[in-house]
């Protein structure tokens, strides 16, 4: 600013000074209030990306064999089933009935609808029941470090 | 000379041909019949071997009109084709019919060397059913087995174009029974035979599953009645004819107390022929609904059905409206994933409670319905939160503008002291 | 400390030249000074603009099966995504506001008069390439409301004489509005037109610098008959009101995006059928409607043909006004061109709200 401001009285420049430290606290605190989120907005959230066509299950190590867990895929449950001899399947849980979601029932390694007793097998093929087609099949991927993988579902 | 030469040619063939004898297939080239069937003007007599000669599955056996009809296809003489001797039957009527049929289809070694898992009790069957003991009191109105498979253009059960595959049976069955005339006469439970099954099965959702949704496990004529030993089901089959496909309903209903008042099981509510989408509107004791027609206010049943159906209804609601929720927060701009997976679930107890309504135990279908609110009830606290989030966030955006106005104020009131502009 | 950073690099790059301007800068002051700022609201909210789209362009994904899924997860899952999104797309439709405010306030000011010609040709250009980003960043949310619009904005297109089909196809990347013509609107949205602004808004703003703020004709003919008009220095005047009146616009945004949240909507379904009352952005609604009231045939000729060569001709009028309107040069204020002015900004009010109330 220039010279000529600090001319007139005492007032004036106390009110002038006033309206200076407005201005600074009102331009710092908007300053920060578009930096902030501008920074919080570009730091990756948790969930790295949509997931429409792929999730991460869990680590390997959290799943036993001969059983079964549900999980949420897309808007639609999938249920992710590791068998007795350790392999994992993944299926959507949508009963192709009646829309029920399914379980996985251990003491007969089957998928099974509790609705309207609809039973699929380890392959998600129809073994009995109303159910007139099988569940629909995703796909599972191990990534990662041996002994520590991720266990991935995906679509495709 | 030349029709010496003939006779003995034939006469070869012919021993070539009984050589072979009864129950065998025989060489193609018995085809005497057809030479001069074929050529006969009247239909009733060339049709058989022009249907014969067309698709027939035994013909493509080997089969031919011999193993059926006796006769000698060798001979050119009516007469002598078809002599006593040539063990000639005709045109078979009523019980021979059967009879001709059965003769290779009764046989188990012999149907084991053509088609090894079909059965072989068909005759059997069919003299227990309606059909068969009909016919045995000499009624020849009724079918037998050309009826529906055919005589002489004979397809496989799974052919597409076979009278008795799923989607034709009904067509079948019908040719006769909705034929008011053929059917004049027949008596059950002391009222005439109905003629209308077809036009109410058309309309049921059996029909549309097969139809529409090529779904052909649904069920048709023969699958409640029987093939062979076609019957109504009686007092007390009912429930375990519809439970082969319907499990859990016949079992909960089996159990229950209606399943030894009502005679005709399953038909009193869902009907036989005409079965129709269920609703929750069959449930309850209005106008609409059927458990008025026996339940009187104040008794127990009238109770259980109001009961379930307003808590029915009450789980309903709340999946609407907590979904109305969780749409408007979505629209808006909050991830809502796991609340739309529990209305699911929600939506899934609201199946189950339809299922477990058979066995008319309000207490049991309560416990599942109250479950569902449980989960609606968890939407809605998230829809809460989630609303109070989108709150948060206009109040820090009303913050921000309350900022932004002060720094504009505050812009104005240094403009002003200024110094004046250069004149 | 800016003082040190100055002279440090004075040192290097001589920045006497610099500073000798932005001491020397003055800008005129008189009772339409207000219009001024407008320009540089406009391209403050530009500024904005491109903030908010660099910060989108993080997560945003231009496929057909994932554009939709990625807004939402920017919306629902990115910290304060809701509000770069909001900001974006009202920013977007304020951006618009102002520059048909700009060009309003200069076409009445006569700004384009001699030897502001080429500003004001730049201007026009900028104002139609703003309107290519509203319509191509309109889909990419890729929402039925915007599947939709666009399929009748580009379909509108094809109402152009002989090249009609061929610019329905390029528009589109194809013959129907699909991924392709999501992945061909991201590649305009985010590049092409950039560019473009690039060149056109420097080579206006140089043309600004270069010959400072035009006055109005009454200002300009006091200051032939020999009065001095006041002058305000550029620094810290013209600066601070500069920057007030954005923080008005900031203000403005604010409070639509308070008032007036953007939704997410539905993900777009081609085969959908389209919804009742679909229309486009308010910017393009006047000439929507305008093209829906024409009747089918006019003398022979398609209505819809009529109406999009009718605009097209206003457009060439627009870019050309300066050469025109010769007469402003010398002091003579168009008739024509202060009624023109108002029955456009009439038309354009009034057929947009009809728009509205239509639908």
């Amino acid at each position: 600013m220039s010279a000529q401001d600090r001319a007139t009285g005492p007032g004036t420049i106390k009110r002038r000074s006033f309206i200076d430290i407005v201005l600074g606290l009102g331009f710092v605190s908007t300053a920060v209030s578009f930096i902030y989120p501008l920074w919080r907005y570009a730091i990756p959230p948790i969930a790295a990306e949509p997931a429409t066509d792929s999730i991460i299950a869990g680590k390997i190590s959290e799943f036993k064999t001969n059983s079964g867990v549900l999980l949420k895929f897309g808007s639609k449950p999938a249920i992710l089933i590791r068998t007795p001899d350790g392999q994992f399947r993944a299926f959507s849980a949508v009963c192709t009935h009646l829309d029920c979601t399914v379980q996985f029932k251990s003491d007969t390694s089957q998928i099974w609808c509790a609705c309207h007793n609809g039973l699929y097998d380890v392959s998600g093929q129809v073994v009995s029941g109303p159910p007139p087609r099988p569940l629909e099949t995703f796909a599972v991927n191990l990534r990662g470090e041996p002994g520590q993988e991720e266990v991935v579902i995906s679509r495709t | 000379m030349r029709s010496f030469i003939v006779r003995v040619f034939l006469a070869g063939v012919a021993a070539l041909v009984v050589s072979a004898g009864t129950g065998h297939a025989q060489p193609a080239q018995a085809t005497g019949c057809q030479t001069c069937h074929s050529g006969e003007t009247a239909s009733h007599l060339s049709a058989p071997a022009r249907d014969f000669a067309a698709a027939d599955v035994h013909r493509d056996r080997g089969f031919t009109c011999v193993d059926c009809h006796g006769g000698d296809p060798s001979a050119t003489d009516k007469a002598a084709a078809k002599a006593p001797a040539t063990k000639f039957r005709g045109k078979p009527t009523g019980t021979q019919i059967v009879e001709v049929c059965a003769r290779c289809h009764s046989d188990a070694a012999l149907m084991r060397k053509y088609a090894p898992r079909q059965r072989v009790d068909q005759a059997t069957e069919y003299a227990s059913s309606v059909h068969g003991q009909q016919l045995a009191k000499g009624d020849h109105n009724v079918a037998t087995c050309v009826s529906c498979h055919g005589a002489h253009g004979v397809r496989l059960v799974s052919d597409a174009q076979s009278p008795v595959y799923p989607l034709n049976v009904a067509n079948t069955c019908t040719t006769c029974h909705a034929d008011e005339n053929r059917m004049k006469g027949y008596m059950r439970n002391g009222a005439p035979l109905a003629t209308d099954q077809k036009v109410k099965y058309d309309g049921s959702v059996h029909h549309q599953a097969m139809v529409e949704r090529n779904d052909l496990s649904a069920p048709t004529c023969n699958d409640c009645h029987g093939n062979h030993g076609a019957a109504p089901p009686g007092v007390g089959a009912v429930t375990n004819v519809c439970g082969t496909c319907h499990t859990v309903f016949a079992t909960k209903f089996a159990l229950s107390t209606h399943s030894a008042i009502f005679d005709r099981g399953c038909v009193e509510c869902h009907n036989n022929h005409d079965i129709a989408q269920p609703t929750d509107a069959m449930l309850g004791t209005d106008e609409k609904a059927m458990c008025a027609t026996c339940h009187s206010e104040g008794d127990n049943g009238h109770k259980a059905a109001t009961s379930m159906r307003t808590g029915i209804d009450q789980l309903k609601a709340a999946i609407a409206h907590s979904e109305e929720q969780i749409a408007a927060v979505e629209n808006a701009g909050i991830e809502m994933g796991d609340q739309t997976m529990a209305l699911r679930e929600a939506g899934n107890h609201l199946t189950l409670a339809r299922t477990e309504m058979h066995a008319f135990e309000p207490v049991a279908v309560t416990k599942i319905l109250e479950e569902g609110i449980g989960l609606t009830t968890q939407v809605d606290v998230a829809a809460k939160a989630a609303n109070a989030e989108l709150s948060f966030r206009k109040t820090g955006l009303a913050i921000s503008l309350a900022a932004i106005l002060l720094v504009v104020v505050a812009l104005q009131l240094k403009i002003r002291t200024l110094p004046g502009v250069e004149s | 400390m800016t003082q040190q950073l100055f002279a440090w690099l004075d040192e290097r790059l001589d920045l006497s030249a610099l500073r000798h301007f932005v001491a020397e800068k003055s800008v005129p002051v008189h009772r339409h000074k207000v219009w001024y700022y407008m320009g540089g609201v406009t391209l403050f909210l530009v500024g904005v603009q491109v903030a908010t789209g660099i910060l989108l362009l993080l997560y945003y994904r231009p496929s057909a099966g994932e554009a939709y899924e990625s807004v939402k997860f920017i919306v629902t899952q990115v910290e304060f995504g809701w509000l770069i999104r909001n900001l974006h797309s009202w920013s977007a439709n304020l951006l618009v506001f102002m520059a048909f405010v700009h060009l309003f306030s200069t076409l009445f000011l006569r700004s384009y008069r001699k030897p502001r010609e080429l500003t004001w040709v730049s201007g026009v250009l900028l104002l139609f390439i703003m309107m290519g980003f509203g319509f191509s960043g309109y889909l990419l949310p890729w929402n039925e409301l915007a599947f939709f619009a666009t399929k009748v904005g580009t379909g509108i297109a094809g109402a152009v004489p002989f090249v009609g089909d061929f610019m329905v196809r390029f528009l589109r990347g194809g013959d129907e509005v699909t991924g392709a013509t999501l992945t061909r609107f991201y590649g305009l949205h985010v590049a092409i037109l950039p560019a473009m602004t690039t060149v056109v808004l420097g080579m206006h703003l140089l043309f600004i610098q270069r010959q400072g703020m035009s006055v109005p004709p009454s200002v300009e003919k006091r200051e032939k008959a020999g009065e001095k008009i006041p002058q305000m220095p550029f620094f810290p005047h013209y600066v601070l009101h500069d920057v007030m009146w954005w923080y008005v616009a900031l203000a403005v945004l604010a409070a639509l995006a308070l008032f007036s949240p953007w939704e997410l909507g539905t993900k777009a379904d081609a085969f959908a059928p389209v919804p009742a009352g679909i229309r486009p952005e308010w910017y393009f609604l006047a000439m929507f409607q305008v093209l829906k009231l024409l009747p089918a045939h006019i003398m022979g000729i398609e209505g819809e043909v009529l109406g999009v060569l009718g605009f097209g001709l206003c457009a060439v009028v627009l870019l050309l006004l300066p050469f025109l309107d010769r007469g402003a040069a010398e002091g003579r204020s168009s008739k024509l061109v202060t009624w023109g002015g108002i029955v456009a900004l009439a038309y354009m009010f009034v057929f947009t709200i009809y728009g509205y109330l239509a639908a």
